[in-house]
């Protein structure tokens, strides 16, 4: 395979800079975007002024607090942020039409074969830079290199408003002394486990003896192997879709009702599912998160056998795994969150059958009941229609009214 | 005990009463056949405690010497060496003696066998079905209703009164129904009964109705069924047969049975049959073996597809359509299951909708009844 020319694109601090953009009175000042009434709400974004004081996105915004008392909390507006984003999109699309958009900000572009057009990896980067720089008034940094992992890495490296390539020869001296963390697919816990196993830079992956390591670590000691050798065949994917729908409420008070829980965990589903009608797509996945009081996180998956977008299966698994994490009177919970993955467009899976039965009931969660398909229909043009107040479950109502 | 029989005779009561032998007992002695001598004749006994048969050879049939009995007595000679024995024995009568320690002695011709017998005293004596409720039925249309309905019964032990038929008479009606939850099969007939007699929830296992069907046979000579407590009986001629019923309460299926439909069509057997048996070749057996009706209003199609093999299809045009169009998914094993039972030359299918159940009948013969559910596809 000749040699690609990849390109990713992260914009810089995104919905900060668009804030203190917006407002000139912000800059320069350590803006935080996140919900300032919610004091249990987490971090989207802050300003590079923020991140001095320790402030990170993720970062419980009692804590940015704390960290960083006089910064200015921001709530989140995404409806400007998503407008933004477009922007920059119709920005990049003026390169190559071959771009997969991973976020709100951030994205890849495949530019192999564009150069004659617009000079190389290098020189188109800049452009795209200035496009935006002038356009927008915004930041962004990008990273060039010839295939995604190391094009998302390069991008990371000199931010903010970097431009960073990397060549098969800048391996050794780049790449190879990064953390272990810095693999794709690496996370805490594989981390920790690569570190007890002597692995601490992406060289010592790069050198490995792979064999000895796949005993340890499975398929993915072949995986950031590759990745550490600087080898990587994923295309970029134009048009990508979202990889998954979520909902997630974090609690003013620590929660310890499980009814209440899973009233919460319904109006969650509600939403979930009539996205994922909206979008055409249909989840073979449905995952439940939740944070215990002392911030620790579990999540647990459901696989269906067959995808849906219908609140009826969606509610049953999610109440289901609910149930399997054998929630104590003790355990105070901090965070719900309802995500459907693995989507595929609705109607390209392949048709399943079911016999029915002259006595037994049918099974209440079948992931394409016909007529919970035509309930959801009549239900979505009303909302479509009146907004989504006009039908509610009754289950609901109270809790809208409080 | 000490008889000469008739080597036809022999073998055909062993195979008369050999489906009651167990296959899997614990009790010795069941894996047996019980033979009693006495001025009558000779009696062949043998049951698994589920069902029991006894024929009786008598001494003589039209004057014919059948058994000749020397010494009354019994003996009980395991079903599998003396069945497998009398068949092979060279000439056309047996002797067979009983001697002491249930040491029994088979010759004919010059073959001499001995054989080790039980004790006939630990045989369990078939149950005195006593009652007044007595049926009389022709042997070959009992014969029909049990194999028109028995294909529906249940295999699985789930609901174990699923796994019988059930026998109902009302007005000299009888009538049986079976089904496994996925299909039901009624058939209905006059037969010879008091006015008076009437019962309900009788279920008799499907196993058991098979053997019997094996047994009846295809002539019209009258069988009479006696149905007590726990139990009935059969009696053909000189063969009894005895059943032990399901316990349990059958459901209810009288509002099961749609009486109106939206569409409906007449077809001939044999083409529907062959169209639907090339259809279920390429039908995925794992799910459902799903074939498809597409009903127009002059024309039906039947297709199949699966996504390994291929698909099917295939047009009847010789067929009247009577009310809405309809496609409609099934299983074509039970379809098939039906049409093999049945023997009009023309059939009526009426469907209520996709996701209804359908009913088979015959135009000619009005005491049949077949119903499928539909397979829901998704």
């Amino acid at each position: 395979m000749e040699q690609r020319t990849i390109l990713h694109l992260d914009m810089d601090a995104f919905f900060a800079s668009v804030e203190q953009r917006d407002s000139p009175e912000l800059r320069g000042l350590p803006v935080i975007i996140a919900h300032p009434t919610e004091l249990r709400g987490v971090v989207s974004t802050c300003s590079y002024e923020a991140r001095r004081f320790g402030v990170h996105s993720a970062m419980p915004t009692s804590q940015a607090k704390r960290l960083c008392p006089n910064g200015v909390f921001i709530a989140p507006d995404h409806r400007k942020y998503s407008a933004v984003s477009k922007q920059m999109m119709a920005i990049l699309a003026r390169y190559t039409p071959l771009i997969e958009k991973l976020s709100v900000d951030e994205a890849f572009l495949d530019v192999t074969g564009c150069e004659r057009l617009f000079g190389d990896g290098v020189t188109m980067a800049r452009r795209i830079k200035e496009d935006i720089s002038r356009e927008l008034n915004l930041t962004a940094s990008v990273g060039i290199s010839y295939n995604k992992f190391l094009a998302k890495l390069a991008s990371d490296l000199e931010k903010p408003d970097g431009l960073v390539p990397i060549t098969p020869s800048d391996l050794e001296t780049r790449v190879h002394p990064l953390p272990i963390s810095r693999l794709w697919g690496v996370g805490q816990k594989s981390a920790e486990q690569l570190t007890r196993l002597g692995l601490r830079t992406i060289g010592d992956v790069a050198q490995m003896n792979v064999t000895r390591m796949r005993t340890y670590l499975g398929s993915l000691a072949d995986h950031i192997y590759l990745l550490a050798n600087g080898r990587d065949e994923r295309p970029v994917q134009p048009n990508r879709e979202a990889k998954s729908i979520g909902q997630e409420t974090t609690f003013a008070e620590d929660v310890r009702d499980v009814v209440f829980l899973e009233t919460t965990l319904l109006g969650q589903v509600e939403k979930v599912a009539r996205r994922l009608r909206q979008s055409g797509f249909e989840a073979r996945t449905v995952t439940l998160k939740l944070r215990y009081a002392p911030w620790q996180t579990i999540t647990r998956n459901h696989t269906f056998a067959h995808p849906t977008d219908l609140e009826t299966p969606l509610y049953t698994a999610v109440k289901g795994l609910l149930a399997k994490c054998g929630l104590s009177r003790e355990d105070a919970i901090r965070l719900i969150g309802v995500t459907v993955g693995n989507l595929v467009p609705k109607g390209t899976v392949e048709e399943q059958t079911q016999q029915l039965s002259l006595f037994d009931a049918p099974t209440p969660t079948v992931e394409t009941d016909p007529r919970q398909q035509e309930l959801s229909r009549v239900v979505d043009s009303l909302k479509d229609k009146f907004g989504d107040k006009i039908l509610t479950r009754a289950r609901l109502v109270r809790r809208e009214e409080e | 005990m000490k008889i000469i029989i008739l080597k036809n005779a022999l073998v055909q009561a062993i195979q008369n009463v050999h489906k009651a032998v167990s296959s899997k007992s614990t009790i010795p002695v069941l894996s047996g056949i019980k033979m009693a001598a006495d001025e009558s004749g000779l009696r062949f006994t043998a049951t698994d405690l589920e069902i029991g048969i006894e024929t009786l050879v008598p001494t003589l049939i039209d004057d014919e010497e059948i058994v000749q009995v020397k010494e009354a007595g019994a003996i009980v000679l395991s079903a599998r060496f003396f069945g497998e024995i009398v068949r092979k024995l060279p000439g056309k009568t047996v002797e067979i003696e009983v001697k002491q320690n249930y040491l029994t002695i088979i010759r004919s011709g010059k073959t001499e066998y001995n054989l080790h017998g039980l004790d006939h005293e630990e045989f369990p004596r078939l149950p005195q079905v006593a009652g007044n409720q007595v049926f009389s039925v022709q042997s070959d249309i009992l014969k029909d209703m049990i194999r028109q309905t028995s294909l529906a019964v249940s295999s699985e032990e789930i609901r174990p009164v699923l796994t019988g038929v059930l026998f109902t008479l009302k007005n000299g009606n009888l009538k049986f129904v079976a089904t496994d939850s996925h299909r039901l099969a009624t058939r209905e007939s006059i037969v010879e009964a008091p006015p008076e007699m009437e019962f309900t929830n009788v279920i008799v296992p499907g196993k058991s109705l098979n053997e019997l069907g094996r047994l009846l046979a295809d002539n019209d000579v009258l069988v009479d069924v006696v149905v007590a407590e726990n139990q009935v009986l059969v009696k053909m001629g000189h063969t009894q047969f005895y059943t032990r019923l399901i316990d349990g309460q059958y459901p209810d299926i009288s509002r099961i049975i749609p009486t109106t439909f939206k569409t409906g069509l007449t077809v001939n057997t044999k083409e529907l049959q062959g169209a639907v048996e090339r259809a279920s070749l390429v039908a995925k057996e794992s799910d459902n073996n799903v074939v498809r009706f597409n009903i127009k209003h002059d024309r039906l199609e039947i297709t199949s597809a699966s996504p390994d093999a291929g698909k099917m299809s295939e047009p009847i045009d010789e067929i009247q359509v009577n009310g809405d169009e309809l496609l409609i998914a099934f299983n074509s094993k039970f379809f098939m299951d039906a049409l093999r039972v049945i023997d009009s030359p023309d059939l009526l299918i009426e469907f209520t909708g996709s996701m209804s159940p359908f009913l088979i009948k015959l135009p000619d013969n009005p005491t049949y009844l077949h119903l499928i559910l539909p397979v829901r596809i998704y």
